[in-house]
């Protein structure tokens, strides 16, 4: 009796197949869970250089802001949550503290702060909040969540005095903070930005052109071609890996999935920033226009990275760094509105929808 | 009874020869009683007139009691139950109000700056630190500044009664609070030195605090 020992699950997958056309698709709800965007990154074979509306849709992305030190209170200014947290939807991502070691912050569209603080300063601010769900054995990470939008969280009401106090006094919460605006852009934020040493930033768009790829074969109907071996490819062709095995350098096992044919070549774009999922939902249907016209190659891939230090990764949930921190969906639309979609996060994080 | 004597004289040849002379009757009877006494052993067991008199037989043994001798009226105090029944460490709800709580923390104020000699903005903190922990802290000003449990923190007032395990502080608002000592840090500040109370370590009475020495820790967590 031989026992079979394979390495252990380091990612959650889900797989989704539908279409576009179909009424009952779940692909909105399921990709708008992943609210804070990083990058998203197209592979587009038998294409040589981007089509222009494409490139039109990619150069109007909303530009977000960058604040330095910004105490985390200024949060709850009046002015701010008026015209920002209030109407519209506002994203806000503390920038450059470490999901597991400092404190980290996340302002979501639906108008929740969420705080992720160890035990020093969860036992300072004096909110409640809840133990972390990754806590191994001693309590050393807690969860305090707020909805800003409640009656009690009003200016002037008890929880939202008790709230500033305690950001304010006792616990003096400094980080740099990513910030955006939808519909608004950044115009709304302003009563907060007026105060504070802000940057506006674009989005960066980097286009690259790759010769002779080996492409697995990929049809609609059915998994053609097993889905972690088709990301694994998706990630070597976006990280610039070669599969050619020359025996000089490192002999590595790796291949193009089967069945592969040759293309001739590929555009391969990436977009980094803070980016709003109403932004990705423009380029998938600017993706689903471009497939419509006959081509040689009828697919085409979009994958969507969030942050590894967000607090939240799927829905609501917490979000951990155990091994890479990655939450990522990848949607493969094919020309007849066919569509697969793979969402994956970390083995023990939260499951994607 | 009597015994009677045989005696005889000397007679007359040998009281020359032996260079002796006869005592007259009385003393030779004197003389012979005492000789006859010195060299026979008298055994206590035959002794006649020591047996034949009357003894007493002690049956038993006790010892007297011992008189107590604390009859000196002290006051005994009452004990929990009757201190409980009584309710004499409870305040009445028109008692509590801030304002009457002032003057003891004016008091409490000039008896710690008393009990460390004047208190300087040159003193050393070290020194400060030493004499709070034996001092008492009725009428002290503190503030909850970290805790386990989230709504404690924040919570400021005077302290009014310090029992083993809780604090009881009334609040500017008039409220009374009862604040466990576990598992929080309390701050009292005096003439600008903010001192931390780690409350986990402090869960002795008041009193019993005076005499006991506290250990020196690296770092305490909660």
């Amino acid at each position: 009796m031989s026992v079979d020992v394979s390495p252990t699950p380091q990612s959650l997958l889900v797989c989704d197949r539908s279409s576009f056309l179909d009424q009952k698709n779940r692909l909105n709800s399921q990709v708008e869970q992943l609210r804070f965007n990083y990058k998203v990154s197209l592979l587009l074979p038998e294409c040589g250089s981007a089509p222009s509306h494409l490139d039109s849709v990619l150069n109007s992305f909303s530009s977000f802001c960058v604040i330095r030190n910004l105490p985390i209170y200024e949060l709850l200014d009046r002015h701010f949550l008026e015209s920002a947290v209030y109407h519209g939807s506002v994203y806000g991502l503390s920038y450059g503290t470490r999901m597991d070691e400092d404190n980290c912050v996340a302002l979501m569209p639906n108008g929740r702060l969420s705080l992720s603080l160890d035990k020093d300063s969860y036992e300072l601010l004096g909110l409640q909040g809840k133990p972390s769900r990754f806590n191994h054995r001693t309590r050393i990470r807690f969860v305090v969540s707020i909805d800003l939008t409640d009656s009690n969280m009003a200016p002037g009401g008890q929880g939202y005095l008790r709230l500033l106090t305690g950001l304010k006094s006792r616990l003096q919460l400094q980080t740099d903070f990513l910030l955006s605006h939808h519909p608004g852009g950044i115009p709304s934020l302003q009563p907060l930005l007026s105060r504070f040493e802000w940057s506006e930033h674009k989005p960066k768009v980097v286009h690259r052109s790759l010769t002779d790829l080996a492409c697995p074969v990929l049809t609609s109907d059915q998994w053609s071609c097993d889905p972690h071996s088709f990301l694994e490819w998706l990630g070597a062709v976006d990280a610039d890996i070669s599969s050619e095995n020359s025996s000089s350098t490192f002999l590595s096992s790796w291949v193009c999935p089967e069945p592969q044919r040759p293309v001739s070549q590929a555009l391969s774009v990436s977009v980094c920033g803070l980016l709003l999922p109403q932004d990705l939902h423009r380029l998938t249907q600017a993706l689903r226009g471009y497939l419509e016209q006959p081509r040689l190659e009828s697919w085409a891939s979009m994958t969507v990275h969030g942050f590894v230090d967000s607090v939240v990764s799927w829905g609501e949930n917490e979000h951990r760094v155990h091994r890479g921190g990655h939450n990522f969906y990848t949607l493969l639309m094919f020309h007849n509105h066919m569509y697969h979609l793979h969402l994956a996060s970390e083995a023990k994080d939260s499951c994607p929808p | 009874m009597e015994e009677a004597l045989v005696r005889a004289l000397i007679p007359h040849e040998l009281v020359k020869v032996l260079g002796v002379e006869s005592q007259s009757s009385s003393k030779a009877a004197v003389f012979t009683e005492v000789f006859l006494k010195n060299s026979i052993q008298q055994p206590t067991r035959h002794d006649l007139k020591s047996m034949l008199s009357h003894k007493a037989v002690i049956l038993g043994y006790s010892r007297p009691k011992e008189k107590t001798k604390r009859n000196s009226k002290k006051a005994k105090g009452l004990n929990a139950r009757q201190k409980r029944a009584m309710k004499i460490f409870q305040i009445k709800p028109e008692q509590q109000r801030y304002e009457l709580f002032l003057p003891l923390h004016e008091l409490w104020k000039q008896y710690i700056v008393d009990l460390c000699g004047g208190l300087k903005p040159t003193s050393s903190p070290q020194f400060v630190q030493q004499k709070l922990l034996k001092a008492d802290f009725h009428g002290a000003i503190i503030t909850v500044v970290r805790s386990k449990c989230s709504s404690y923190v924040g919570t400021t007032g005077i302290l009014v009664q310090e029992f083993k395990h809780v604090f009881k502080i009334i609040t500017k608002e008039d409220k009374m609070k009862v604040i466990p000592k576990r598992n929080s840090v309390f701050s009292v500040e005096i003439c600008g030195f903010v001192s931390y109370i780690y409350g986990s370590k402090f869960e002795q009475r008041a009193s019993e605090r005076s005499a006991k020495k506290f250990k020196v820790k690296g770092t305490i967590d909660l």
